[in-house]
């Protein structure tokens, strides 16, 4: 509950910021409206924004689902053998080096004017973060539980290694990666409204925009921004609850 | 108080195996360690292996797992003349138990990581044994470092194997929890041939039916004299008092 | 793409900077006349490139620099803003953004026609404009695409749920070529148009003036109505009646010299777009015709795109050119 007080604190603390800059700047309400303005606005057209933000929210949703599908399997590639490396991680780095606009209208124009492209485009924008966390994890398993391993197996199973030991040890690892992605995975599918869709939230911000409704758009930013930083805390949330025994906090030396 | 053996049925010790390293050699970062090192292993004995810090003895102990790395050689066999491959059951000073699973879990990776069904009935009578019967379904960030040690030691019995490893496991713990521990694994132990590496001299005349000292670069193996009496000694023991002040001398600390 | 973004940092270094600009401290004939075109130059800005060029700007003692914007959108707010002195944008977003409340005023024409149309691929089933229905239209967000499409359509008898619209922003020709969508609007019938012929896909265009909508001005230029006293306008006005009539005396030269300056631009699209811009071009770049203004926004005004049609001197003037 403490949380909440202090995040409500922040966003008014933020909401005065605001407020000033455009009172002390004497700004116009074209080029930045006051905060009350835009929360008429938000109140106003709370219908449309709840639609595009639905259509918007299941476009992160999935592409993070599959991005972290991809990632999950492309990291446990990776660690498979030296040839596989050789040819994935070059792709790997790539994915990450090259800027996910640049190829927005390449896939809208290959994957259509639907939620196939703005789901690519999130899911391309998780994939590295996703997978070079959970790769990492995977490359630094204790080395004492693979020396329990080994001597526990007279022939070496590497598959049963990976199952009960590598994979679990390596699933904080994967966390970070998913929290990256929860932050990241936003942008990717407003960008891919950007270049081209009929709904969503950075459809409707392209549209209040050139018509001048600057007040929707900065509701619509404000939905938006609202949707990611949820979409991070149940994340963080989830991660929390799916791994009880990785602790938040670094341990403190132990007293017993 | 755990309850007395004979009243919980026990499995059957195997058959003890004695095992011997010929010719070891260890050589890292240019540095030789060892060279032309022998060790034995008397079958159903209990084996402590003194030495101080950096003299080779983990990798020794390493060796003997099967966990070799490079810059190390020998020529390693139990008294059969086969491989130790399988037969060994290994104990470090972490517990290295899996914190995402229950102390039960723990106990019964061995099976797991073979692909065969484990015997919960056996795991939980072995857990028992060592006094955490009522921690079977805890996880191990529950547990006191002393229980931690428990539930390794639960593991290693589970296992089975004749040959058993230890490379200092009750070093972390505190003074107390130590001696209990080392009276546990005497107890429990009892029957398999075990190596058991320390850097504490009274453990290691506590714990030792026979003692051997590491020393010197490049590092040899010293005999000490057996001591009489059935482990656990008594650190109060003269005879081991005496001892403890030879290896002192020896070690040169004295 | 990041509009948003930069709109939100534009917006906040404004904030800090807006009172410090206005404080006037320089003498006005030797500032720099900053001119914010409304997209990446193109044969639409002829008379800008040419009087720059042929030194007509010169002559009359400017010293005009033309920037690109991240956004068409970006130039009028801009130009309200006073982070500008000329805005290139279009007609009808003029009449959407004085609606808003920006302080800016039509100054001068640059392209005197519309040139938005409808395309659709010549050899596609798409025929006459009632053939539209139940097919999908690619539009990139303009503001008033819907109610140009409504017009269009009603004249064919069709309504608006018997299309869809699907917003395809900028990628127009590649949306239709690759048969996304069936039609798009807001292809520039000089520009689209030929692409689409030297990409072997002929086009077929609809024009909206043919098709209901009151003619207007596809390019304008506006300023801040509080700067119209700014005489630096007046000879900027002058120096592009000048270089419009050597366009349309030395058509050749003109576009040697737009080349020069752009070489980028010397390609086989640039040149039938120069050929089919050129007619369109505002033969007297400061006249106004007041009543093709108020009939336009009258239309806007029916169409619900704007809340009042404002008398068409609050956002439209024709400045005098000096003697």
């Amino acid at each position: 509950m403490k949380g909440l007080w202090r995040g409500l604190l922040t966003l008014a603390g933020l909401g005065l910021v605001w407020q000033l800059v455009v009172t002390l700047g004497q700004l116009p309400p074209y080029l930045l409206p006051a905060p009350l303005v835009v929360v008429a606005s938000l109140w106003r057209n709370a219908g449309s924004l709840l639609g595009h933000a639905g259509v918007t929210a299941l476009e992160i949703v999935l592409g993070m689902a599959l991005g972290t599908l991809l990632g999950f399997g492309s990291a446990l590639a990776l660690g498979y053998s030296r040839r596989v490396r050789r040819w994935l991680l070059p792709v790997l780095i790539a994915s990450q080096a090259i800027p996910v606009f640049a190829i927005a209208p390449l896939l809208v124009l290959w994957l259509g004017y639907g939620l196939g492209s703005k789901i690519a485009m999130a899911t391309l924008i998780i994939y590295f973060p996703v997978t070079a966390n959970f790769y990492d994890g995977l490359r630094h398993t204790p080395r004492g539980w693979l020396d329990l391993a080994r001597v526990m197996l007279p022939e070496p199973r590497r598959w049963a290694v990976l199952r009960h030991i590598a994979i679990p040890a390596a699933l904080p690892a994967l966390g970070s990666g998913l929290r990256v992605a929860a932050a990241v995975a936003p942008i990717g599918a407003v960008l891919g409204e950007w270049v081209g869709s009929s709904a969503g939230l950075g459809y409707l911000m392209l549209h209040a925009n050139s018509r001048m409704q600057v007040d929707l758009m900065f509701a619509a930013l404000l939905v938006l921004a609202a949707l990611a930083v949820g979409l991070y805390f149940i994340v963080d949330a989830s991660l929390k609850r799916l791994l009880p025994w990785h602790p938040a906090a670094p341990e403190t030396s132990e007293t017993d | 108080m755990s309850p007395p053996v004979a009243a919980i049925p026990c499995t059957m010790t195997p058959a003890p195996l004695a095992v011997s390293l010929r010719a070891a050699r260890l050589v890292y970062s240019g540095l030789t360690l060892f060279d032309g090192l022998d060790l034995e292993l008397t079958g159903g004995c209990f084996t402590c292996l003194l030495g101080p810090s950096g003299i080779g003895k983990t990798s020794l102990l390493r060796l003997l797992a099967g966990l070799t790395a490079i810059g190390i050689s020998g020529e390693l066999r139990g008294d059969d003349g086969l491989p130790l491959t399988g037969r060994v059951a290994y104990m470090a000073q972490q517990d290295l138990l899996l914190p995402w699973l229950s102390v039960l879990d723990n106990v019964t990776l061995g099976r797991r990581l073979r692909g065969e069904r484990p015997d919960r009935e056996r795991a939980l009578q072995l857990l028992t044994r060592v006094g955490l019967a009522d921690c079977a379904r805890a996880r191990p960030d529950t547990l006191s470092g002393g229980m931690r040690q428990r539930a390794a030691l639960a593991r290693t019995l589970m296992e089975d194997r004749p040959v058993v490893l230890m490379d200092e496991p009750f070093s972390g713990l505190d003074a107390l929890t130590r001696l209990r521990l080392q009276a546990l694994a005497a107890e429990l132990l009892a029957g398999r041939t075990v190596l058991l590496v320390t850097h504490d001299p009274l453990e290691a005349l506590r714990l030792g039916d026979h003692v051997l000292v590491m020393n010197g670069r490049p590092a040899t193996l010293s005999t000490l004299p057996d001591l009489p009496g059935v482990p656990p000694r008594d650190p109060g023991d003269p005879a081991v008092q005496a001892a403890y002040r030879a290896i002192l001398r020896l070690l040169g600390a004295a | 793409m990041l509009n948003v973004v930069r709109a939100i940092l534009l917006l906040l270094t404004v904030a800090v900077l807006a009172p410090g600009a206005w404080a006037d401290d320089k003498p006005a004939e030797v500032k720099k006349l900053v001119v914010m075109l409304d997209w990446f130059v193109n044969p639409d800005h002829a008379a800008l490139v040419v009087a720059q060029e042929k030194g007509f700007f010169a002559a009359q003692n400017l010293e005009v620099e033309l920037q690109t914007p991240a956004d068409p959108n970006d130039p009028p707010k801009l130009a309200a803003a006073g982070k500008v002195d000329v805005a290139v944008t279009y007609q009808p977003q003029l009449h959407i953004h004085v609606n808003a409340g920006l302080p800016i005023k039509r100054i001068g024409t640059l392209v005197a026609t519309p040139l938005n149309s409808l395309v659709v691929l010549k050899d596609g089933p798409v025929k006459t404009l009632a053939d539209l229905k139940g097919r999908k239209i690619g539009y990139s967000v303009g503001g008033f695409e819907e109610a140009l499409l409504k017009t269009m359509l009603a004249k064919a008898g069709l309504k608006m749920e018997d299309v869809t619209l699907v917003n395809v922003n900028f990628s127009l020709s590649p949306a239709l070529l690759a048969k996304q969508v069936d039609a798009v609007i807001g292809a520039f019938r000089n520009f689209e148009l030929n692409q689409m012929d030297l990409a072997k896909k002929p086009g077929l265009a609809f024009y909206p003036e043919e098709e209901g909508i009151p003619p207007y001005d596809e390019l304008v230029l506006v300023a801040n109505r509080d700067q119209l006293n700014d005489p630096r306008l007046g000879r900027f006005m002058a120096a592009l009646e000048q270089a419009t009539l050597y366009l349309i005396n030395h058509p050749d030269e003109a576009w040697k010299a737009f080349i020069a300056k752009h070489k980028d631009l010397d390609d086989e699209l640039n040149r039938r777009a120069w050929r089919d811009t050129l007619p369109r071009l505002a033969r007297r770049p400061a006249a106004l015709d007041e009543g093709r203004y108020k009939r336009f926004a009258n239309f806007l005004f029916k169409q619900g795109v704007i809340t009042v049609a404002l008398p068409v001197s609050n956002y439209a003037v024709q400045l005098p050119i000096p003697e």
